[in-house]
Formats: C-alpha cells, structure tokens, sequence
C-alpha cells in the first residue's frame, strides 16, 4: 500500500483529502503544520506529499527543499491558493514538484493526479 | 477711608475683646479675692499681704506668714499663690493687698487690665468656679451612663475631607476588584468558548467529509433538517455557537472547493436551515454581524435574502454597502443595476475595483444593464458606468454615451473620449473636435489623445491652432504626436525648416522608435 503524507493547516480540507485517498486504497497521514511535517518525511518515508505552501512554522517552500534533500525520489504535490505570490509557484515548480494543484479544487481530480504522480 | 476703616475695625475688635475679658472680672472686692484664691496662681503676678501694726506678736506668730514689721504695719514676703489668702480669711484679720506684676508694684486696676490682656492673648485661662464635689461621685456616675465609644461616634464622618477621600479610595479599589473580576470571568468564558469551538470544529469533519463524499446531491437535496440528525445533532444544531461553526466550516470550505461539491454544500447549509440564520444576521443593528450575514448570502446563493440585501445596498457604512453590492451583482438574476444607480454615497477606487471584478465575472453569464449607471444622479456611479463601457468593450452603449456626452460633466467627458479611443468610435470625432476646443486642460490634453487614433482634417487644424497657442513643452509633445499619426505631410510643414529648436527635437523624439511610450 502506498504511504501519502499530506501536511495542510486547514483540518477540514486536510480531513477530506484524507478521505479521498483512503478511498482509493492509499495509506495516509496528516500533519498539521511545516515543523511536524518535516519530521514525518524523515521517519515516515512517504511515497508521496501533498503540501499546502502556507503554513504555521514553516512554509511550503522550505518542505519541499528538505524533501528533495532527504528524498529526491519522492513526488511533491502542492496544494494552494490561486492568490499567493505567482513567483512562490514558480520557485516550487524549480525546485521540480511533480504537480500544482490550486484551490478551490476538486477532491477527485486531485485523487486522479496523486494517482498520475505514482505512477 | 480704608486705613481709617481698617483701625475702627481694629479698635472695635480690640474693645470687644476688652469688653469679653473684662466681663469676668469681678467687679466687687470680696469677689475679687475670692476669684484670685480660686486661680491660686496667675503668671506674673504676685502679692504681698500687709497687715495692720496694731496685730500683737501671738497673733503674728499664728498666722505663719513669716510677717516682717514696717511704718506700715505688718508685711509678708512676694508671694505667688492666691490660696493662701482663704486661711487668712479664715483667721478673721484685716489685710491689704499690695500687688507686683513682674516684681514691679502696681495698682488693682493694673492688675485687672493685665489679667485681661493675658486673658485675651490666650495665656491666661481663668478658672471660674472651684470643683467642690459636694455630691457623691458614685450617685452621679449613675446618672450619667457609661459608653465610652460614643464620644468618637462621628468623628470620622465628622472630618469630611477623610471621609471623602476615604470614600473616593474605595470607589477605585472597588472599582477595580470588580473590573478584575469581569476580566477573570470573561476570559474565562472566552476560554471554554475556544475549547467548545475547537470541540465542534473535530465534531463536524467527519459527519461533513461522510455527507459530501457518501451522499450524491439529489440525495442531500432530499434530506429532511430530521435526517441529518445523525451527522450533525438537532440538540447541538439549536446552539448558537454550534451553528456558528458550522456555518464557517462550510462557508470555508465552499471557498476551497469547486464542482459539485460547491453544490452539496449549498444543499446542506439550506437542508440544515443554516440559511435562516444568515437572513436573521442581515437583519441586526450591529455592521459587523450584519457583513458576516452578507459573506454567508453570497458565498451560499441565497437568492430569497435579494429584497434584503437590496436595503441594505444604500448602507451608510462602507463595507455594509460594498459587501451588499457585491451581493446583489453576484446573485441578481434580471441583470439590474438599479441599486447601484440609486446608491447616493460616492463610490472609491477600491469598491470600484471589487465591483469591475464581480461585473466582469458575471458578464459573461448575463448581459447586465450597464445604461441604467447613466441616469444616475451619483456622478461617481455614471463616471463608473462610462469605464465599464470601455473595459467590458460594450459597442452596443456608444450610441447611448454619445446621447449623455454633451450633458457631461468634465471628469465623465474625459472618460467618454477614453470609452471612444479604447472602443474606436470613429463617429463620434465631432465630440473630440469640440473637446478639443475646451479650456479644461485635462479634457484638452485627452481630446488630443484621442485625436491622435480618430480624428480628421478638422481636428489637424484644430490641433495646429491649439500648438499655435501654447508654449508648454508636453503639451506641444502631445499635439505633434497626434498630428503625425493623422496628417504626416502637416507634421513636416510644422516641424521643419523652423528656426524653433524645440519643434526640431520634438520631431525627433517624434521620430525615433524608441522613445514611441516615452
């Protein structure tokens, strides 16, 4: 079974792309802010990470550069709003995430590229 | 007059106090003595006893007054003590007085007058009547009851600057012991409010995740406030804070979703009669409940709240106003702006910016009646009006512009030459040519602008006079400009072969390609 670590602040959505993936057979585990997800990557080592760009103690941005460092294999999906800063997508994308996904989005949608993304 | 005032007062105060001093002086000799023996002693004074000398020595010997004999008879020593004169009126013998005020001799009636100024000066307190307790002291205290604090009863209301003071000092402790003690309760309150909140927020996740992922929308659509109950309590549904996080739950994630699971939301919030809630809220006095009401209206489509909302869109507070406007544009379904022409209060740049967006997201759904902006009696709202014309590319409204162009003001002038350059209104080059012709400089300067895209042979001459006649250097910039993109062959006529070595760098600048924007 796949292991996904989603690291979001917002419980509700967080809770729901829990939900999803669960469906579809995936292993999942939630962390609530940068600091508890930088951990996770090391001890979980998950074959997947959703991430939401801001967040408490640490941003998006410096999760994804700790992922690359510790697991350049693992795809990085971002999950975050359309208003941040276009160069903060930019640098995500550089720093070779496999996805973007903006919100508001759709649950299923964002099932079918976390499953693209194994692939 | 005031220094003779002023010692009348003096005397008549000096007199008075003569007068009080002297009155208890008695008058009588036999009074007299007695009121010195009850004094027994008066500072500075004293008194020698003289006895007369037919008193034989047994008699002399009795009264123990050490009494030396003198051409005058016998005489004591300078004595102080007036008591011993009650034993020699016991004795029965005739005496005199003589009296020494500082070891000095003097009269009874210098005696009199400096009892009175002791008296007078405070030094002095005579003693009127000698305590002789004939009574028994026991039968007296009998009379009198004890009660030995009533005495200092008052005393301390009696002293009313302490009592004040004291009162005041207690009004700011008890004061502040009771805004301590609300701080405390309300803090505590605000506590298990966070707690409560916090609860239901981990309560309503899974129940809200089940709904939207386990249920299709016509099955929600379908489910009665009942129904629910399992997922989301009615004992819990009936309190107010309960409501309230359920209400930014879903109003937050509708912001994050999209598809259907915008509309299953939808469907629950009405299911729920969450939508009850947001129509109550708009109704309230307070802005800021009111704002909240607004938010959850549109971001919910409660189209039933429009005639509400509508009220609310002439609001006297800006962001009641601005969130009503954004409401009503989002949800109207007839396209009317109506409430938006009626609005009395002048728009600012930033609700001008939220409304564009909000027009422009929902034009391409509906064609609005942008029109009705240009009956406004609200310069702000036409002037609005004639950007949107030009923004949203409406070609339609030109007509409808150019029938309200000679009536405008100068502000919507400018931006009706702005609608015409950015449309290209070719038909309308009468109206630039007669802005042209303006003395506001603002107008003038757009009319030349727009010239430059779609005006004629009138308006290069028109510009060639306007150039004759001013000597500022951007505005014959401007004008050169204009002419060389509509008559080039006048442009060189006017640009060279002058002896002007301004025209010669415009014409370059003019010229060069690089400095086209500049």
């Amino acid at each position: 079974m796949k292991k996904i670590l989603i690291i979001e602040d917002d419980l509700l959505i967080s809770s729901l792309v829990q939900f999803r993936l669960k469906k579809d057979g995936y292993e999942t585990h939630l962390v609530k802010d940068g600091n508890e997800g930088i951990k996770a990557i090391d001890t979980l080592n998950p074959d997947l990470i959703i991430t939401d760009v801001m967040m408490p103690f640490r941003s998006g941005i410096e999760i994804i550069h700790h992922a690359k460092k510790s697991q350049p294999h693992t795809p990085i999906i971002v999950l975050s709003s359309l208003g941040e800063e276009e160069q903060v997508v930019l640098e995500a994308f550089n720093l070779g995430v496999a996805d973007f996904v903006p919100k508001p989005f759709n649950p299923n949608e964002l099932a079918i590229r976390v499953k693209r993304a194994l692939s | 007059m005031k220094k003779t005032l002023l010692s009348i007062l003096l005397g008549f105060c000096i007199s008075i106090g003569k007068l009080s001093a002297q009155d208890i002086l008695p008058k009588d000799s036999s009074e007299w003595i007695n009121f010195l023996q009850i004094q027994n002693q008066i500072p500075g004074l004293g008194y020698q006893l003289v006895f007369p000398p037919s008193l034989d020595s047994l008699e002399v010997q009795t009264l123990k007054l050490d009494l030396t004999k003198s051409d005058s008879g016998w005489v004591s020593g300078i004595r102080e003590d007036f008591s011993l004169l009650a034993q020699v009126e016991s004795d029965r013998v005739n005496f005199k007085l003589l009296y020494f005020i500082f070891s000095s001799q003097n009269s009874e009636e210098a005696v009199r007058e400096y009892i009175s100024n002791l008296m007078r000066n405070g030094d002095f307190d005579p003693v009127t009547q000698k305590v002789k307790p004939k009574e028994d002291l026991v039968a007296l205290a009998v009379k009198s009851p004890y009660a030995p604090v009533f005495g200092n009863r008052y005393t301390f209301t009696a002293d009313l600057k302490l009592f004040v003071v004291t009162l005041i000092i207690g009004f700011f402790f008890i004061t502040a012991l009771l805004m301590i003690i609300s701080m405390l309760i309300l803090k505590a309150r605000k506590n298990r409010r966070e707690i409560l909140k916090k609860e239901y927020e981990e309560m309503i996740v899974d129940p809200l995740t089940n709904l939207l992922f386990e249920k299709e929308l016509e099955e929600l659509s379908k489910m009665k406030k009942a129904d629910y109950d399992p997922f989301f309590p009615l004992n819990y549904l009936s309190k107010p804070l309960y409501q309230d996080v359920l209400i930014h739950s879903i109003i937050g994630l509708n912001k994050k979703m999209k598809g259907e699971f915008k509309e299953k939301l939808k469907a629950i919030y009405h299911q729920l009669g969450l939508d009850k809630v947001s129509a109550a809220k708009i109704r309230k006095s307070k802005w800021h409940i009111v704002s909240e009401g607004l938010v959850e209206i549109n971001e919910m489509d409660l189209v039933e709240c429009l005639q509400d909302v509508k009220k609310l869109s002439d609001s006297s507070n800006f962001h009641v106003r601005s969130l009503a406007v954004s409401a009503l544009l989002n949800l109207s379904e007839k396209s009317d702006l109506s409430f938006l022409r009626d609005q009395t209060y002048p728009l600012s740049d930033w609700q001008q910016m939220n409304y564009l967006r909000i027009i422009k997201f929902v034009s391409a759904q509906k064609q609005l009646k942008i029109e009705m902006l240009f009956d406004s009696k609200n310069k702000s709202i036409r002037i609005f009006g004639i950007k949107l014309v030009r923004i949203l590319g409406r070609v339609d409204l030109l007509e409808r512009l150019a029938s309200i162009a000679s009536q405008a003001s100068t502000e919507e002038k400018i931006e009706i030459l702005k609608a015409y350059q950015e449309i290209g209104a070719h038909m309308e080059v009468d109206f630039i040519n007669q802005c042209l012709q303006e003395e506001d400089l603002e107008l003038v300067e757009q009319a030349i602008e727009t010239a430059k895209s779609l005006g004629d042979e009138n308006s290069v001459i028109l510009l060639s006079e306007l150039f004759q006649n001013t000597d500022d250097f951007s505005t014959q910039l401007l004008i050169l400009k204009s002419i060389y993109e509509l008559d080039k062959g006048k442009f060189d006529e006017m640009t060279l072969n002058k002896e002007d070595s301004s025209r010669l760098k415009i014409r370059n600048h003019v010229l060069d390609p690089k400095l086209v924007y500049v």
